[in-house]
């Protein structure tokens, strides 16, 4: 293996990062919308919703690539590989936060919303002033979990022909015979960018900590 | 200090008529009247599971009354003026703006400071000057006590506190009428005084209060008028010496008797 294969895996990695970066960037909060839709009972809405996320979360990563791909040209939508992935990991991730945001919302403490209708708050500033700024805290370790998991799934696109950090690795293995330092390589990569994703969170949650001490 | 007016004459701030509430088969309220007038407190007793609460609920429309007619100075709450439309959530929430509501379980919000708690409806809903609203809000801590917690968070603080706080936020709205309801009832007996203290000050500086209670003492030496419920109906209503040294019906004279003996 040479350094030309490192620089090649790592190119890989910055694939991955992007577009799971991408895929979270749109999934965060478009589960949420789809949350509050559930959370306020819209109807026909809700129950759309519903359906969506029993079949997409049910459904693996590398068939829904495919589907994507493949099947949406049929019905006269079709789109490049990587629009494909992105949108593959985003209706996925999506559906897991929504289930993270429904259960933050559920779990919303319903006498402090009393207390915000009481004292004159219509629906959107209720929403924006005292139970997102709340729920954000209590599902963000959900949340960033989902987006380890979804780094993770993301080697599922290369079915598309894309080259992530995975297919990258395994191209160099089948090249040199040699398939173990490339995969070291590979898991070296992912623990990196999974330890940034959950450093960020610890650091949120430090922050939140000291906001609370000084308070005292 | 603002002299007791004649409450005879005071403009009514409040009068709810006929209300009505049921929840599934089980009826809690039946046709219930009340007036409250300018400055008067108004105090709603009665045993546990008689409705004061829901009814109170109903007075700024938490509770949707399923009939009857609740007028702030004059104006519908919860049904528009042209015909029997229901109101949207935004107009219910513009006319809740003046009526400022104590609950029995503080429902302070825990991520905001005690001072922000204070400015979060003035500010977001009223949208008023923020300096403005700043010297308020520490001038109505400092009223009720606790300017030193102005910057702590709600769950650092006892329940006393925590109410005090429940209340200079109710204030800080600059409302027409407070409700209370069972603004005691959650408190470690040592922390009633400090609460009933400050809404004994308000009920003298001439503030509209309803008032769901279980605190007799309070009752008979603040209110102006007492309104006795049981299951759903109003049993009993008027000037606390009455209520008090004269019940005139059994089920009153049964209810006192139990506070007494305590």
């Amino acid at each position: 293996m040479t350094w030309y294969d490192v620089y090649a895996i790592f190119q890989g990695a910055v694939f991955t990062v992007a577009i799971s970066l991408a895929s979270i960037v749109i999934g965060l909060p478009l589960g949420l919308g789809f949350a509050l839709i559930r959370w306020s009972r819209i109807p026909v809405l809700d129950r759309i919703v519903v359906v969506y996320v029993s079949v997409i979360r049910a459904s693996p990563a590398v068939t829904l690539a495919l589907l994507i791909f493949f099947a949406l040209p049929v019905v006269g939508i079709s789109m490049g590989a990587v629009t494909a992935a992105i949108v593959t990991l985003t209706l996925s991730t999506a559906t897991f936060n929504t289930e993270i945001w429904r259960g933050a919302l559920m779990s919303f403490p319903s006498d402090q919303l009393e207390s915000a209708r009481a004292f004159g708050m219509p629906r959107a500033l209720r929403f924006r002033r005292i139970v997102f700024p709340q729920i954000l805290h209590s599902a963000l370790p959900a949340l960033v979990n989902e987006m380890t998991l979804q780094v993770k799934s993301s080697p599922a696109i290369a079915v598309l022909g894309l080259v992530d950090i995975t297919r990258a690795a395994s191209r160099v293995g089948a090249r040199t015979y040699d398939p173990l330092p490339p995969f070291v390589v590979a898991l070296v990569l992912y623990s990196l960018i999974v330890a940034v994703f959950v450093m960020s969170q610890r650091f949120i949650e430090r922050r939140r900590a000291a906001e609370l001490e000084a308070a005292r | 200090m603002i002299p007791p007016m004649d409450a005879a004459e005071a403009p009514v701030v409040l009068a709810a008529h006929g209300i009505s509430k049921s929840f599934g088969a089980n009826t809690v309220l039946t046709d219930m009247e009340l007036t409250v007038r300018k400055g008067e407190t108004v105090c709603l007793l009665g045993p546990s599971g008689s409705g004061k609460s829901t009814f109170l609920r109903c007075l700024n429309w938490l509770e949707e009354p399923d009939a009857g007619s609740v007028l702030l100075k004059g104006q519908r709450i919860g049904v528009r003026a042209s015909g029997n439309i229901v109101m949207s959530d935004g107009e219910l929430a513009a006319i809740r703006t003046r009526i400022g509501m104590v609950f029995q379980h503080f429902a302070l919000w825990p991520h905001l400071t005690v001072l922000q708690n204070v400015m979060e409806a003035p500010i977001h809903v009223q949208r008023r000057d923020k300096a403005e609203v700043r010297r308020e809000a520490e001038a109505l801590l400092e009223r009720v006590g606790i300017a030193d917690k102005a910057g702590q968070y709600p769950a650092r603080l006892s329940g006393g506190q925590k109410q005090r706080v429940g209340i200079a936020r109710a204030l800080a709205m600059k409302p027409d009428l407070l409700l209370f309801d069972e603004p005691t009832s959650a408190l470690d007996p040592e922390l009633v005084g400090e609460v009933l203290a400050v809404m004994k000050d308000l009920a003298r500086e001439g503030m509209t209060m309803v008032v769901v209670t279980h605190e007799m003492a309070f009752a008979r030496d603040v209110a102006s008028r007492v309104v006795f419920l049981d299951r759903g109906r109003i049993v009993e209503s008027g000037s606390p010496e009455e209520f008090f040294t004269r019940p005139k019906t059994d089920r009153a004279k049964q209810f006192l008797l139990r506070y007494s003996a305590q």
